[in-house]
């Protein structure tokens, strides 16, 4: 890898006329022969960022240079360094697949013979050659994506923008398409900026990520580096029932101020209060880094060796005679390092609006 | 790595070129996307031409005695009508035909063109040419369509052409004033009440139907200021009484000169919109 700059921006920021603060003075590199994924959740600021960066909106202030160029100054020259392929799937319907293809070629000016032949190998590469000649209107949504990805490499741009490519698809065609993001790097030496919010796509795919949330890059790095900086493995034991606490090991602290899950009563707000103080006896545990009590009688730690310290913990609460519902032991994802950085869950969104899509719908039916 | 190879690559084998030297390609190229999506859809061919085909048939028939009336200037009214439903499509072809723009932009297809290195006016210039050709193409059939229900065109074979080139300038104007709408409106239900509330009135305002001293004086004035009337006057002459040519030299000149304006200031309020 040549780790030379191919996109680089400063305090890039983005202020719609709304006033919607969708990018804060994001900073980062991305580097020549990588890739780069911005994880976060909806509304993050994503699209906004790769908006700025393929030339389709103005930077309200900050900088932004692609291939060396400033994307203000030079729009068109950046326009031609760069593949985009935008969250919609753009694919024009009423044309089939080829024509599709070829019209994107004519619209990067590629000269007609060298155009045809590129148009059949990439309808090879994605998979395509068959219905070609049909049109785009028969085609299934994973078939319209690999069209779209394959319009985007027409140019054989050394910069390819893929803005949420496996959004709504399914795992095989996330898979398939996993596999094609790959060969471009891995055969073609394609630098890719991704944008997704499936931590799994971040973590594989990426050789670095930037976890972006309300417009701010809250860490960067390579998965591995990030998962390693939470400090270790991730134990979470579910009590039988919070148990009594012996000898008042911290029973005089205050509550702490984070509410307990939805509002409950103050039975068990006492429960909670024992699972406290049962918390801040385990973080002298040895191997445990940290402890966190959560809600419905959990507890959350990050350990040292997790297959080690496991029966450690185990041991020491039998010792008090709490008794264990369950042991979860895992390697950290990017899906905890988020939430060591928001302090939510990446997943949070999406439930969140499930829940009141259903919640909304059972009020319709009961109305 | 490789990455620098293939970048080095990329930049020998497509020279940097201005936006304006691609514009005539890249018009072209968007214009054969509407054409190819326009071909698609044949029902909507067939049926931009069956209506003018009813309406020559109806009106012909339902307002024959009209023509009867003293100082009515034609020998039937269907001689007279035929220009008017050549304007009519064409007013409808242009007026519609800009509107696809909304849709591009709502399914991101839009975007998808302005990542790409073409001239930001061949979006607009495109679709206007696409406009062009559809009403050349529908404004043809109906001459022919009406020829064989007899009417009359006095100017002969060398008014044919003439008579396509008033109908495509005309339909840039509406076009234009399309384009304009789809890129300052976003919704496509606020476009179309927009559009349906335009076309009526620029349709009776005109002389499309009734000859300018048949009208009352206010409708006569504002007649004037209509686009249609510039292409409809021309045009009845070339099939009614034959060469007109000071009538033809100031239609064909308003009407390129408000095309030329439309163009403009669709290709402006575009390139705002995307800002
Ligand atoms: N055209 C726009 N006008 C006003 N606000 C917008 C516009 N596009 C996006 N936003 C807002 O900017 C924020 C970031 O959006 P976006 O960049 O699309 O996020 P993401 O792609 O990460 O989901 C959101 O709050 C969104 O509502
Ligand atoms: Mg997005």
């Amino acid at each position: 890898m040549t780790g030379e700059a191919i996109v680089e921006t400063e305090e890039l920021t983005k202020r719609y006329a709304g006033g919607t603060l969708a990018v804060d003075r994001v900073s980062f590199q991305v580097k020549a022969g990588e890739v780069f994924g911005f994880l976060g959740p909806n509304g993050a600021g994503k699209t906004t960022t790769i908006m700025m960066l393929t030339t389709l909106i103005r930077p309200t202030s900050g900088r932004a240079t692609v291939c060396g160029r400033d994307v203000v100054a030079s729009p068109h020259w950046v326009r031609q360094q760069l593949g985009y392929v935008s969250q919609d799937v753009a694919v024009d319907e009423s044309l089939t697949g080829w024509e599709n293809l070829y019209l994107q070629g004519r619209l990067y000016h590629l000269e007609p013979a060298v155009l045809r032949q590129r148009v059949g190998e990439l309808l090879a590469t994605v998979e395509l050659e068959e219905p070609a000649h049909r049109p785009v209107a028969t085609y299934s949504g994973g078939m319209r994506k690999r069209l779209d990805i394959a319009a985007g490499l027409i140019h054989r741009p050394r910069l390819l923008f893929l803005d949420e490519p496996t959004l709504g698809l399914d795992i095989q065609t996330r898979s398939r398409i996993w596999e094609y993001i790959r060969r471009m790097r891995d055969e073609h030496g394609v630098t890719v900026f991704l944008t997704t919010h499936y931590m799994e796509e971040a973590d594989r795919l990426c050789d670095r990520v930037a976890i972006i949330d309300h417009g701010r890059i809250v860490a960067l790095d390579t998965p591995a580096a990030l998962k390693q900086a939470l400090g270790g493995d991730l134990v979470t034991i579910r009590l039988a029932h919070p148990g009594p606490v012996p000898g008042g090991v911290g029973g005089g602290r205050p509550p702490l101020d984070r509410p307990a899950g939805d509002g409950q009563q103050a039975g068990h707000e006492a429960g909670h209060e024992a699972l406290k103080a049962l918390a801040a006896e385990m973080a002298r545990l040895p191997l445990v880094e940290s402890v966190q009590p959560g809600a419905d009688s959990t507890v959350q730690l990050v350990v040292r060796e997790g297959e080690r310290a496991t029966p450690v913990l185990l041991d020491f609460l039998s010792s008090r005679r709490v008794r264990v519902e369950s042991v979860a032991l895992k390697r950290p994802t990017l899906d905890d390092v988020f939430l060591r950085y928001t302090g939510r869950q990446l997943r949070d969104d999406e439930g969140a609006a499930a829940y009141h899509r259903m919640a909304r719908a059972v009020r319709r039916v009961r109305g | 790595m490789s990455g620098t190879g293939i970048a080095s690559a990329a930049a020998d084998a497509y020279p940097v070129g201005s936006r304006w030297t691609t514009l005539p390609a890249d018009t072209w190229w968007i214009c054969w996307r509407e054409l190819k999506r326009l071909w698609g859809q044949k029902i909507r061919i067939f049926m931009t031409l069956i209506q003018p085909l009813i309406w020559l048939a109806l009106m012909g028939n339902m307002f024959q005695r009209i023509a009867a009336i003293p100082g009515f200037p034609a020998r039937s009214y269907l001689d007279y009508m035929a220009p008017g439903i050549v304007t009519m499509v064409t007013l409808f072809g242009g007026i519609f035909g800009g509107l696809g723009i909304v849709w591009d932009r709502r399914l991101g297809y839009l975007q998808k063109l302005l990542a790409a290195p073409i001239s930001r006016t061949a979006v607009v210039t495109g679709k206007m040419l696409a406009i062009a050709v559809q009403t050349a193409f529908q404004a043809l059939v109906i001459f022919a369509l009406a020829l064989a229900m007899g009417v009359h065109f006095a100017a002969g074979v060398a008014g044919v052409p003439v008579l396509l080139l008033l109908a495509v300038l005309l339909s840039q104007v509406f076009a234009g004033i399309s384009l304009c709408l789809g890129a300052v409106l976003t919704s496509h239900e606020a476009l179309m009440a927009v559009v349906n509330f335009l076309t009526m009135p620029l349709m009776f305002t005109s002389n499309a139907m009734m000859p300018l001293d048949m009208m009352p004086a206010w409708l006569a004035k504002l007649a004037v200021l209509n686009p249609l009337s510039y292409a409809i006057n021309p045009m009845r002459s070339l099939f009614l009484t034959g060469w007109d040519w000071a009538g033809l030299a100031r239609g064909l000149v308003v009407l390129a000169l408000s095309g030329l304006i439309m163009t403009a200031a669709a290709s402006s309020l575009f390139r705002r919109s995307m800002a």
